[in-house]
C-alpha cells in the first residue's frame, strides 16, 4: 500500500472559541446577574460563593451536619452498591430470559408489571420496611439499575444471529452450550451498553432516595439547603452530584471500552 | 420417489404441534398465568401474614382502598381529581420543555454555531439528575403549581434535545445528495429529508421523556403537593397506610403505562413507514 | 447533409479531471486522476472498474455533488459547477424517502421546483407506468422488493425529465436474477425514453449488455481510465453472442493485467 500524504484539516476559529466563550459568558452573567441583584440573593447563589462554600464545606460540618466528603462518600456508596446488584441480579436475568422460555414466561410478566412504576415511588415501602437507612436506598437504586440491565441483555442474546445459533446446532451443541458459547458472548456489547444507561439512572434516583429518607448524602445537602432557604448550599449540592456524576460515568466508559476492545480482539 | 415421500413425512410431524407435557408447561401463556398467580399469591400471603408487619397491604385491599378514594373527597378531590391534577402537570411541563428542546436540538445539529455555543453549556446541565431540581425549584417558584411543572420541565427537555440533535446527525448523508440532485435547496434538504428523517429518533426522545416526567412529578409531589397521585403516596406513608401508598404506586404505574402507550400509538399514525425501519 | 450533423452531439466533456479525497481527517487519498472523458448525446456509457476505483466519485463529479481539484467538466458546453436537474442520478443504496410513497418519492424533484400538484401526479405516474410498477404508488419503500425500489430510483430521476441519467451501481445490491431482468427493463426504458446514460458497474456482462462503449477504469487508487471497448451491436442483445465474448474475453485478460 502506498503511504499517502498526510494534512491538517483546520476547525474555522470562531468555532474553537465559542465553546470557552459560551460557557465564560453564562457564567459571567449568573455571578453578575446576582451580584448586581437583579435575581435576588436569596433565590440563587453566585458561581463565587458556590465555590468558597465548597472550600468551606471541605473542612465545616455545619449547618447540615457533615462536610462534604462524609456525603458524598454516603451517597458513592448507597449508588455503588445499588448499581452492582443491579448489574449481579439484573444481567443474568436478562440473558436468561432471552435464551430460556421458561424463565422468560416466568419472569416477563412480573417485570413488566413493575418496570413503569417509577424507582422513587417505592421510598415509602422501603422506609417501612428497612427504615431511612442504608438499604433502603440501596433497594430503590437497584430497582432503577435493574430496568436496563435486564432490557439490554435480553435483546442482546434476541439479537444472536440465528444462522450461526442453527450452526452450533448442526455440530451438536445442547441448548446451555449455545446459550453460554454463543448468546451470551454476542449479547456483550449490548450488555456493555447497559452498564452506562444503569449508571445513569441509579444516579438520578439516588438523589430522589435521599432527598425524602436520609441523614447525610448528596441528595440530603440538596433539602437541607432548600430548608435552610440557602442557595449555596442547593447549587453546591447540584454541582456535585453532577460532577461525581459525570466523573463516573466517565470511569464506567472508560471500563466499558476496555470490556469492549478485549472483546473485539 | 419414496424417498423424497419419507422426507415430505418427516416435514410434516416435525411441523405439526406435538400435545405433550413438556410442551404444555413451556407455553408462553400458561407461564405467564402461572407467573402472575404465583406473584399476586405470594403478594397477598406476605401481607395477610404479616410477615413485614402492617407495612404490606394486600392486592385486594388496595383495589378496595382504590375503590373507596373514588367515591369519598380525599383532601379536597376524589381519585379522579388527584389523577387529573398529577397528569396535567405532566402534561405542561411536558409539552413546555419538549417545544422548546425539539426546535433547539434540531437547530443546533444543523447549524455548527448555534452548536458551539448551546453545546457546552447544556453538558453542563446534562450531568445534572432532574431531581436535584426539586429543591431549588421550591426556593424559586414556592409550593404552588410552576414549581413542579419546572422540575418536569427540566427533566424532560434534556432527552428531548439529546434525540432530536442525534436523529438529525444520524440521517443519511447521501439522502441530502439526492435532494440536491433532483434540483432542491438548503431549504428543501431540511425540510424534505432532515424533518421526517429525525422523526423517528424525535419520537424516541418523547418517549424517554415521559418516562422522566412521571419520576419527576412523583418526586415534586413527595416534596410538597395538596394533590396529585404522589401526595397520596406522601399522605400513606405520614399516616403509615401501605394500602394507600399502594394504591399510589399503581396508578401513577398505570398512568406510566398509558401516557407511553399513548405516544407509541400517536407515532404509529405519524410515521406509517416506520414500522418497516423496525422490521428490516 | 452536413459533416457535422452525421456525427452526434458531443453531450458530456471531462477535461483532466483530478480528485483526492481526505480520509479520517488528515489522510490525503488521490481517488482519480486525469480522466478525460467524452459522452456523445444518447450514447448509453458503461464504466467499468473494480470496487474502490473511483468510478462513483467521476460519477459524482459528472452530477455536481463534488468539485474536483483539478480540470473540469462541461454539460452542453457549459461548465458544470454543481447539481442540477439536468442530470439525473440513481444510487447504488437506492436511497429512496422512507417516508414518502412510491409516488412521494417520484414526484419529488417536480415537488422541488413547485410544479402543481395535479401535473405533477400526472408526470409521476407516467413514469411509474414506464418503470412498471402501476398499483404500488401507496406503497412505502420498506413494501418493496429491491429491484422495485431500484425502479422507483429510476422513475425518480426520470421524473425529473433530466438529460443525462447517471447510474451508479444501480443493481449492485440485487440479486442475480433480478439483475438481468432489470438490464433488460433498462434497455427497454431507455429506448422508450432515449437520454444520454453514463452508467457504473463492476460487471463485465452487464457493461456488455447496456453499453454503447465501454471505459475500463484502472483496478487501483488513483483510477485512471485503462482503454475503451466501443460495443457495436444490436439491442437486446445476447450473452452468449460470439462478438460479445470476444469483447468478453480482451476485457478479462486487461483487468487480469491490472489486477
Amino acid at each position: 500500500m502506498q503511504a499517502y500524504k498526510e494534512v491538517v484539516v483546520k476547525t474555522p476559529l470562531p468555532l474553537r472559541i465559542l465553546p470557552y466563550l459560551s460557557v465564560a459568558v453564562f457564567l459571567l452573567i449568573w455571578e453578575l446577574a446576582v451580584r448586581t441583584g437583579m435575581i435576588p440573593s436569596v433565590l440563587l447563589a453566585p458561581p463565587s460563593q458556590v465555590f468558597s462554600l465548597f472550600i468551606d464545606k471541605l473542612t465545616q460540618p455545619n449547618p447540615d451536619g457533615a462536610v462534604l466528603a462524609v456525603h458524598a462518600w454516603t451517597s458513592l456508596q448507597e449508588a455503588l452498591i445499588g448499581y452492582g446488584l443491579s448489574l449481579l441480579v439484573g444481567i443474568p436475568l436478562g440473558l436468561a430470559m432471552g435464551w430460556f422460555r421458561v424463565v422468560e414466561g416466568l419472569a416477563r410478566p412480573i417485570f413488566e408489571l413493575i418496570r413503569p412504576i417509577p424507582p422513587i415511588a417505592w421510598i415509602p415501602l422501603t422506609v417501612f420496611w428497612f427504615g431511612i437507612g442504608l438499604a433502603g436506598k440501596v433497594f430503590i437504586i437497584w430497582i432503577a439499575g435493574i430496568v436496563p440491565c435486564v432490557i439490554n441483555s435480553y435483546v442482546g442474546v434476541r439479537m444472536t444471529q440465528p444462522t450461526l445459533i442453527q450452526m452450533a446446532r448442526t455440530y451438536g451443541a445442547n441448548d446451555w452450550q449455545i446459550f453460554c458459547g454463543l448468546c451470551v458472548p454476542s449479547a456483550l456489547p449490548m450488555v456493555f451498553g447497559a452498564l452506562q444507561i444503569a449508571l445513569a439512572y441509579c444516579w438520578t434516583n439516588l438523589v430522589g432516595a435521599e432527598l425524602l429518607a436520609a441523614n447525610t448524602g448528596l441528595g440530603y445537602l440538596i433539602t437541607m439547603g432548600g430548608r435552610l432557604a440557602r442557595p449555596d448550599i442547593v447549587v453546591l449540592g447540584m454541582v456535585s452530584v453532577g460532577v461525581s456524576g459525570a466523573v463516573l460515568g466517565f470511569i464506567i466508559d472508560c471500563i466499558e471500552k476496555r470490556l469492549l476492545a478485549g472483546i473485539r480482539r | 420417489m419414496s424417498r423424497a415421500i419419507a422426507n415430505e413425512t418427516v416435514g410434516i410431524s416435525g411441523g405439526r404441534e406435538g400435545f405433550s407435557f413438556y410442551r404444555c408447561i413451556t407455553n408462553t401463556w400458561f407461564l405467564y398465568c402461572v407467573s402472575l398467580s404465583v406473584f399476586f399469591l405470594v403478594w397477598d400471603r406476605v401481607a395477610a401474614w404479616r410477615i413485614f408487619g402492617d407495612s404490606l397491604a394486600q392486592p385486594l385491599v388496595v383495589l378496595d382502598k382504590l375503590y373507596e378514594l373514588t367515591q369519598i373527597r380525599f383532601a379536597g378531590t376524589n381519585l379522579g381529581g388527584h389523577i387529573w391534577a398529577s397528569t396535567r402537570r405532566v402534561l405542561i411541563g411536558f409539552s413546555l420543555a419538549s417545544a422548546i428542546a425539539v426546535p433547539l436540538g434540531l437547530c443546533m445539529a444543523l447549524n455548527r454555531y448555534t452548536n458551539a455555543v448551546v453545546k457546552p453549556v447544556f453538558d453542563l446541565f446534562k450531568p445534572m439528575p432532574p431531581i436535584a431540581w426539586v429543591s431549588i425549584s421550591i426556593l424559586w417558584f414556592g409550593v404552588g403549581e410552576f414549581s413542579k411543572i419546572f422540575i418536569i420541565a427540566i427533566g424532560t427537555f434534556v432527552p428531548c434535545l439529546l434525540n432530536s440533535y442525534n436523529g438529525v446527525r444520524l440521517v443519511e448523508p447521501e439522502l441530502y445528495d439526492v435532494i440536491r440532485v433532483l434540483g432542491g435547496k438548503r431549504k428543501d434538504e431540511i425540510i424534505e429529508v432532515c424533518f421526517p428523517a429525525s422523526f423517528p429518533a424525535i419520537f424516541a426522545g418523547l418517549q424517554i421523556s415521559l418516562s422522566v416526567a412521571w419520576t419527576c412529578l412523583l418526586a415534586a409531589e413527595l416534596m410538597n403537593a395538596r394533590d396529585g397521585m404522589g401526595f397520596l403516596i406522601k399522605r400513606g406513608m405520614d399516616t403509615y397506610q401501605p394500602a394507600l401508598v399502594l394504591g399510589g404506586m399503581i396508578l401513577i404505574a398505570l398512568m406510566a403505562w398509558l401516557s407511553s402507550l399513548a405516544i407509541t400509538l400517536i407515532e404509529r399514525r405519524l410515521c406509517p413507514w416506520k414500522t418497516g425501519i423496525e422490521n428490516l | 447533409m452536413t459533416p457535422s450533423s452525421l456525427l452526434p452531439r458531443l453531450k458530456i466533456h471531462c477535461e483532466a479531471i483530478d480528485k483526492t479525497f481526505i480520509q479520517k481527517g488528515h489522510v490525503e487519498v488521490p481517488v482519480i486522476k486525469d480522466i478525460n472523458l467524452d459522452v456523445a448525446e444518447n450514447e448509453f456509457l458503461v464504466v467499468l472498474g473494480p470496487g474502490q476505483c473511483g468510478k462513483s466519485t467521476l460519477l459524482r463529479i459528472i452530477a455536481g455533488l463534488e468539485t474536483p481539484d483539478a480540470g473540469y467538466v462541461l454539460l452542453d458546453g457549459q461548465p458544470v459547477t454543481g447539481p442540477g436537474p439536468d442530470r439525473g442520478l440513481v444510487f447504488q443504496g437506492y436511497m429512496l424517502f422512507a417516508w414518502r410513497t412510491v409516488l412521494g418519492n417520484v414526484e419529488m424533484g417536480l415537488k422541488l421546483r413547485n410544479v402543481p400538484r395535479r401535473e405533477r401526479h400526472a408526470v409521476a405516474r407516467r413514469y411509474i407506468k414506464l418503470v412498471g410498477l402501476e398499483g404500488f404508488e401507496k406503497y412505502y419503500p420498506h413494501q418493496l422488493s429491491g429491484g422495485m425500489k431500484q425502479r422507483t430510483g429510476i422513475a425518480r430521476a426520470y421524473a425529473n425529465s433530466p438529460d443525462v441519467m447517471l447510474l451508479d451501481e444501480p443493481f449492485g445490491q440485487l440479486d442475480a436474477q433480478t439483475r438481468m431482468f432489470m438490464q433488460h427493463e433498462t434497455i427497454r426504458i431507455w429506448e422508450q425514453e432515449k437520454r444520454t446514460v453514463v452508467f457504473v458497474t463492476n460487471n463485465i456482462d452487464e457493461a456488455l449488455f447496456l453499453a454503447d462503449r465501454v471505459i475500463l477504469m484502472e483496478g487501483k487508487l488513483p483510477g485512471r481510465i485503462k482503454k475503451e471497448y466501443v460495443v457495436d451491436l444490436p439491442r437486446p442483445r445476447d450473452h452468449g453472442h460470439p462478438d460479445l465474448l470476444r469483447l468478453r474475453e480482451a476485457i478479462s485478460e486487461e483487468i487480469a493485467l491490472v489486477l
